[in-house]
């Protein structure tokens, strides 16, 4: 049994070399998105690849985990989470991937509004998806629940940009396109902030056993 | 203890039944969005605590099934594409449910433009994830290949809906704020869409054992 541990500590390690991959992918989406940077950009859609090839071997491993080793109650539970996780986490990659497309589209752009609070933003999100990951490699409920508060905050954030947003539409229609492409920036981070709220909750069943997901008085 | 056949067919009908009510869920909230019918849209709000009971209700079923009956090869793959079934379906649930409360936004304003794509692309989304369930329940690659070119069919309603809104924010800038709302309807619709080529594609995995997510177009 021992060389099984082996294997759930790899399977925990792979989980965070993909959450070290998709958290680089944000920030430099949005730093692609705040600096202008058009390399940064570009480098996040080539690691997509990368990302998606670690969330089939994954899967592949843990399915593997299920098959040979039989696992029994907390193992078993740990392998289910490790499968949603890595779909979260595939996700967020992916949403990586749109804001560094809308960071493409906003170079052609000349830069008209302030920059929302995107910075503040992604800041609040990328420290979410550590703490979630952190969270599960080390059974922490308390961690993982600091994660469920900070999305609340994220989503206040979210709601201030918007309005701003659409009423400087309102008042700038030459410059919708841009407004358009900085809301689907927001909304993707919000998304992010959402998959990262998800692997908390399956976090908090792994160690607290208690379901979470869809009451949210139990969370607090 | 029961026999593990008849709980995979409880499975597979849960998932159905679950199926079953995404898909009136994604229908009836555009439907209220058409019709200006907020009580419609108000029920599909209602709805999302059953779909959520029912995801929990799936997972625990599931991971009952791995504990009790320690699944192997075919019986152990179909258990973990059903877990990642019941994960799709509720997102489509919540997504319905954003779309209908945008409706209800909607439902007080004056129109912003007669909507024929929309409903349109929902009827689409709408085949997309039947067609996808009935490919999983039947373990029909071919059927649930078929799935996957109806995804560009969407892309290309979405864009369409897209560049009409923003020509018309451009030139009225006061329907701003109801415009979003539709393109955010859209952008749902799609991502729906996509929800149903994942369950397609898990099929697929399922029934040919080869994973085609992240290259669909090699099949």
């Amino acid at each position: 049994m021992r060389h099984f541990q082996q294997e759930l500590e790899e399977l925990k390690g792979k989980l965070l070399e993909m959450s070290a991959l998709v958290e680089a992918a944000i920030q430099r989406s949005v730093s692609a998105v705040t600096q202008k940077d058009r390399s940064a950009a570009e480098q996040v859609l080539r690691d997509e690849a990368h990302v998606n090839e670690l969330e089939m071997a994954i899967d592949e491993f843990a399915i593997n985990l299920l098959a040979t080793q039989q696992p029994l109650a907390a193992d078993l539970r740990l392998i289910v989470a490790a499968l949603k996780i890595n779909t979260d986490l595939e996700r967020m990659g992916d949403l990586s991937v749109n804001i560094a497309q809308k960071a493409v589209s906003l170079l052609s752009e000349p830069v008209v509004t302030p920059m929302v609070d995107i910075e503040h933003m992604s800041a609040l999100v990328e420290s979410m998806v550590r703490k979630s990951l952190d969270a599960f490699v080390t059974h922490d409920a308390d961690l993982a629940r600091s994660v469920l508060a900070a999305d609340d905050a994220v989503d206040s954030l979210r709601t201030a940009s918007y309005h701003e947003l659409v009423s400087f539409m309102e008042k700038n229609p030459q410059n919708i396109p841009q407004a358009l492409d900085l809301i689907g920036i927001t909304r993707s981070l919000e998304r992010i902030a959402d998959h990262s709220t998800n692997v908390a909750e399956d976090v908090l069943f792994l160690v607290k056993g208690i379901d979470v997901r869809h009451r949210s008085e139990a969370r607090r | 203890m029961r026999h593990f056949a008849v709980e995979l067919e409880e499975l597979n009908q849960a998932l159905l039944e679950m199926g079953a009510m995404v898909e009136s869920s994604i229908h009836c909230s555009v439907q209220a969005l058409v019709d200006r019918d907020e009580r419609m849209a108000r029920r599909v709000i209602e709805d999302e605590a059953r779909i959520n009971r029912m995801e929990l209700d799936i997972d625990s079923r599931v991971t009952r099934l791995l504990a009790l009956n320690q699944p192997v090869a075919g019986d152990l793959r179909l258990l973990i594409i059903a877990l990642k079934i019941n994960t799709d379906l509720e997102r489509m649930g919540d997504l319905a449910v954003n779309i209908a409360e945008r409706a209800i936004s909607l439902a007080n304003v004056p129109p912003v433009k007669p909507l024929v794509d929309t409903p349109r692309m929902a009827s689409l989304v709408e085949d997309m994830l039947h067609r996808s369930l009935d490919a999983f329940v039947k373990r029909d690659a071919t059927l649930a290949a078929k799935v996957l070119p109806a995804d560009d069919e969407v892309d290309a309603l979405r864009d369409n809906i897209y560049s009409e809104l923003l020509d018309l924010m451009q030139n009225t800038p006061g329907v701003v704020p109801n415009a979003i709302h539709l393109m955010f309807v859209a952008r749902n619709l799609e991502r729906i869409a996509d929800h149903a080529t994942n369950i397609a594609e898990d099929v697929i995995f399922l029934v040919k054992g080869v994973d085609v997510r992240h290259h669909a177009t090699e099949f």
